[in-house]
Formats: structure tokens, sequence, C-alpha cells
């Protein structure tokens, strides 16, 4: 692990854990309802401050907390046009299957790549430093899978571009 | 007359009693220090900074958060963080642990620690100044090109982020994720 992703992750692991203090809160506007109070923004004292944790300009996280969920939005590491495409597809990917990750939301924030939504019916479900572990791996994971796409298809193209040229050898 | 979808109209809005018009200064507490300005700001800075050069980081860095601008205007909030990442990287990585103990320790200490890991927070929000707009358009109009600048694994500001990031880990340490819940909730915002 390179030597500032690991105080970068741990930033993240700590403010996330700091965040995840969230509790029952049923809606102030309509009866019977409860919502995530950080997507309705009804109210404007239920809303905490966000943060923003970065690793440099083009690697950050945005964790926006409230009375009853949490947001977490990342951003992934884009070098190069190739990434920028196959980051965007794996999201597409991910994204198309949100039930099954259920805290994954289906639209990112703007700026952002990915996007969390964890609620405190999440966080009674499920272990609450299990759900930590879970973004700090998939933060980890989703570096690796991009560079190794991106390896795969230079690969391939190398492949294609040597078969397609040799009628011409 | 202008047509108008009255249906598309969010009438909480107009209600005074509605959650969403809550009045957000109460939640201030009534002991705010007076609003500063920004040349009072760059006076604190001046000031700092001759601490800094004077050799005594710890004061400099118990001076800086003492004076958070917590009532200022933005600009005097903008002058004060400039001052405030300047004492942060002008510490060494090794002095990092004494000086924050020195700071967090003592009368006050605790509000200062929380004063920083507002300041840290708000430095990694900030986008880096000194970085050069990356031109994502492609060269060809095939739309596809490998063709660029070449790429030095880290995206700008990653050095000031990685001081930023330690501090970080190091505060925490000290005081615990309590600190970072108290930057969450507290409305004065640095």
């Amino acid at each position: 692990m390179s030597t500032s992703l690991r105080p970068y992750l741990q930033c993240v692991r700590s403010s996330l854990s700091a965040a995840l203090a969230i509790s029952n809160f049923a809606s102030q506007t309509s009866e019977r309802h409860n919502v995530p109070e950080i997507e309705a923004a009804s109210s404007p004292e239920l809303l905490l401050n966000p943060l923003v944790i970065s690793r440099n300009s083009d690697e950050r996280t945005f964790i926006e907390p409230s009375v009853n969920s949490v947001r977490v939005s990342l951003k992934v590491k884009q070098a190069d046009e190739i990434e920028h495409i196959l980051v965007h597809k794996f999201a597409r990917f991910l994204t198309q299957r949100a039930d099954a990750f259920l805290i994954l939301r289906r639209k990112p924030v703007e700026g952002y790549d990915i996007s969390f939504l964890i609620t405190n019916f999440h966080t009674e479900a499920m272990l609450k430093h299990k759900i930590v572990d879970f973004v700090i791996e998939f933060m980890e994971e989703v570096d690796k899978e991009i560079s190794e796409m991106k390896l795969f298809l230079n690969a391939r193209a190398r492949f294609v571009a040597e078969s397609f040229l040799t009628p011409f050898d | 007359m202008a047509q108008l979808n009255y249906r598309t109209i969010n009438i909480d809005v107009l209600d005074p009693d509605s959650s969403i018009n809550f009045p957000m200064d109460t939640l201030l507490p009534a002991t705010l220090p007076a609003p500063t300005t920004s040349s009072a700001a760059a006076a604190v800075a001046g000031e700092v900074r001759q601490l800094l050069r004077g050799g005594d980081p710890e004061a400099a860095l118990r001076h800086v958060l003492d004076t958070a601008p917590l009532g200022g205007d933005e600009r005097a909030k903008e002058v004060h963080l400039a001052a405030v990442t300047e004492v942060l990287q002008g510490i060494r990585q090794g002095e990092m642990s004494r000086v924050l103990e020195g700071v967090c320790t003592g009368e006050g200490g605790a509000g200062r620690a929380d004063c920083l890991m507002k300041y840290l927070y708000k430095g990694m929000a900030s986008p880096v100044s000194n970085q050069t707009p990356r031109k994502s358009v492609s060269p060809q109009n095939t739309g596809f090109s490998q063709i660029q600048g070449r790429n030095l694994g880290e995206g700008g500001g990653g050095q000031q982020m990685s001081v930023l990031l330690s501090w970080h880990e190091k505060l925490v340490e000290l005081v615990g994720t309590g600190s970072i819940v108290r930057v969450m909730t507290d409305r004065r915002t640095v």
C-alpha cells in the first residue's frame, strides 16, 4: 500500500465511525413518514456539517451526516481517459445492482463517482464497524480493480492490433 | 398573466412555523466572540509567522487556534485558514506528537483540539490553489486518445493533503473520535 493511502483510509475510517452515530427519527413534515433526512433536507437543523477528506485533488471522500442518515460519496482516482471510462462503467454496473448492496445509492452525488446512503435502519440491522470496514475495503478494491482492468484492456488492445496487422507483415 | 403551476410550489417554505424555516441562529451560543475582519486575521497571521520563525511552533499553533475567527466573515476565515495551514506545514513530522500534546493539554486544550480538527477538515475541503486545470478534451476528433501530460501518480495538492492527513491521524490518536463528532455538530464554523 502506498504511503499516502494509509493515512487517507485511516482518516476516512475514523470520520465515518464518528458520523455513523445515527438514530431513528420520524419526518417532521409528514406524519407517519420516516425518510433519510440527508436526502429530504426538510429541516436545516437536522443536517450536520459535511466533511471532505481528500488525498489529492482527484481522490476524495465526502461525508454528509444527518440525524438519521449518512451519505458517503467517493471520487475514485482517474488519471486518464481510459480510467475515466472504466470508473464510469464500473460505477454503472454497481448502481444497477444497488438493491443487492443495501447501502449503495442509485445515483452518485454531483462531482463524485459513487455514493452510499447509510440510514439508521442499516446500522440497526448490521454491525456499525462492519459497515465502516465495507466502505474502506470498497475504496481499496476499487482502485485495484480499475488499474487491473486498465492493464487487461491495454494487453488486449496490443493483442488485437498485432493480429490485425499480421496479414500486412 | 404568467402561468404558474401551484402544485409545484413548496408551501412549507412560506409557513414561518414549518421545520424548513428553523431559526439556525438559535443553535449558536450567546458567548460567540465578536466578529473579526480580514485585516485582524492578517495581523494574527503576522504574529504567528513571527512565533514560527522564532522557533516556537507550539506557541504559534496555540496562538493561531486561540484566535480562530468563529464569528468572522468569509474573508477573515480564509485568511486565518491560510495561517493555520502555514503553521501546520511549518512543523516537522518528528515534532508533531510533542507539539500536539502541548497544545491539547492545559487550559482550553480540548477547545483547541476541536478547533484544529475543524481546520484540518476545512483545509481538505478547500480546493488547492496552485493547480493547473486538467484538459479533459481529447485532442483527436475520434474522441479518444491516450496522449496527455505525464501523470506523476498524484493529483495536485497531494503534498499538502498528506500533511493534513498525518495531523488528523495524530490528533485522533490523542483526543479520539469525539472531536470529529464535535466538528460535525458545532455550528460555529471556522
